[in-house]
């Protein structure tokens, strides 16, 4: 697996997950030089049997979800290759990079707007919701409209 | 207008799949198909979008029509040791020689049941996401 021969900085796969291939967690720290410098987050991707074709289910979990403005609190995030922009070409290690580099090119952490309404409402698995990708804005079928 | 799509399920998937037909009908006679493949086939009109042959409007059967014809427009070949292209990036598995790969407009290559397995979902190529019906366009009237 390349991320273990390749590793990015500030990324680990967690070890012990040899029993259940179709769920992993990774081990991910802020960048260093940004607002996440040295913060620890743990993100989860749920595989189903139509990967590659079929983009992962990607969230963060557990007890420190990154305040950005496409992160919701209940660790969803508003990232379109993980929905229409998926390629099968992509992999764990390609999203990993996507979402330290999201991450890192944050100016103000803050939750996006609608952060509660969406976290209430929203079906559990993430590539349930609508997401609207219009360039820099993030707009989710709440039609509500992160200034970003 | 001919039904290419509906119709009889053995001579959907005999299009699909080729010689792969003769078991899904022995799983039907069973009534216990194998749980990694649907019963009935299932197709995608759009990325995200999956729908089984039968719940296909008729728009959308023409539309994965002509999806398949232009598919086998794409040149095949085995691959020939090629250094430049080592692995094939949907399945992450090094090319061995004489695999069989298809060739997109664009040059990247892929196992050929790998990216027909993907254009069937979306007709980009995964590598470069460039649109292959325009690409096969400009490949045809460059020619």
């Amino acid at each position: 697996m390349s991320l273990i021969k390749e590793p990015l900085p500030g990324v680990v796969v967690d070890g012990d997950q040899a029993e259940n291939l179709s769920l992993w967690i990774i081990h991910m720290t802020g960048a260093e030089g940004t607002l996440y410098e040295g913060e620890h987050f743990q993100l989860q991707f749920k595989f189903s049997p139509k990967y590659p074709f079929d983009s992962p289910e990607v969230t963060f979990i557990g007890p420190n979800i990154p305040v950005h403005p496409h992160v919701y609190s209940n660790g969803h995030i508003c990232l379109s290759i993980l929905t229409e922009d998926w390629s099968p070409a992509l992999s764990v290690q390609t999203v990993c990079l996507s979402i330290v580099s999201m991450l890192s090119s944050c100016k103000e952490k803050k939750r996006p707007p609608d952060n509660s309404f969406y976290v209430k409402t929203c079906n559990k698995n993430p590539k349930k919701t609508k997401w609207w990708y219009h360039g820099k804005i993030c707009v989710t079928s709440y039609l509500c409209i992160i200034d970003y | 207008m001919g039904n290419c799509l509906k119709g009889s399920a053995a001579d959907d998937i005999s299009l699909l799949r080729g010689s792969e037909s003769a078991g899904d009908s022995v799983s039907d006679h069973l009534g216990l198909p194998p749980p990694y493949r649907e019963a009935v086939p299932v197709y995608y009109p759009s990325p995200n979008i999956s729908r089984p042959v039968n719940q296909l409007t008729e728009e959308e059967q023409v539309k994965i029509a002509k999806r398949m014809g232009l598919i086998q427009h794409l040149p095949t070949g085995s691959y020939d040791g090629c250094k430049k292209n080592r692995e094939c990036v949907i399945c992450m598995v090094e090319f061995l020689v004489g695999d069989n790969v298809r060739y997109l407009p664009c040059m990247h290559i892929y196992h050929v049941n790998c990216i027909d397995d993907w254009l069937m979902r979306s007709f980009t190529c995964p590598s470069c996401m460039e649109p292959v019906d325009a690409a096969l366009l400009t490949s045809y009237e460059a020619s």
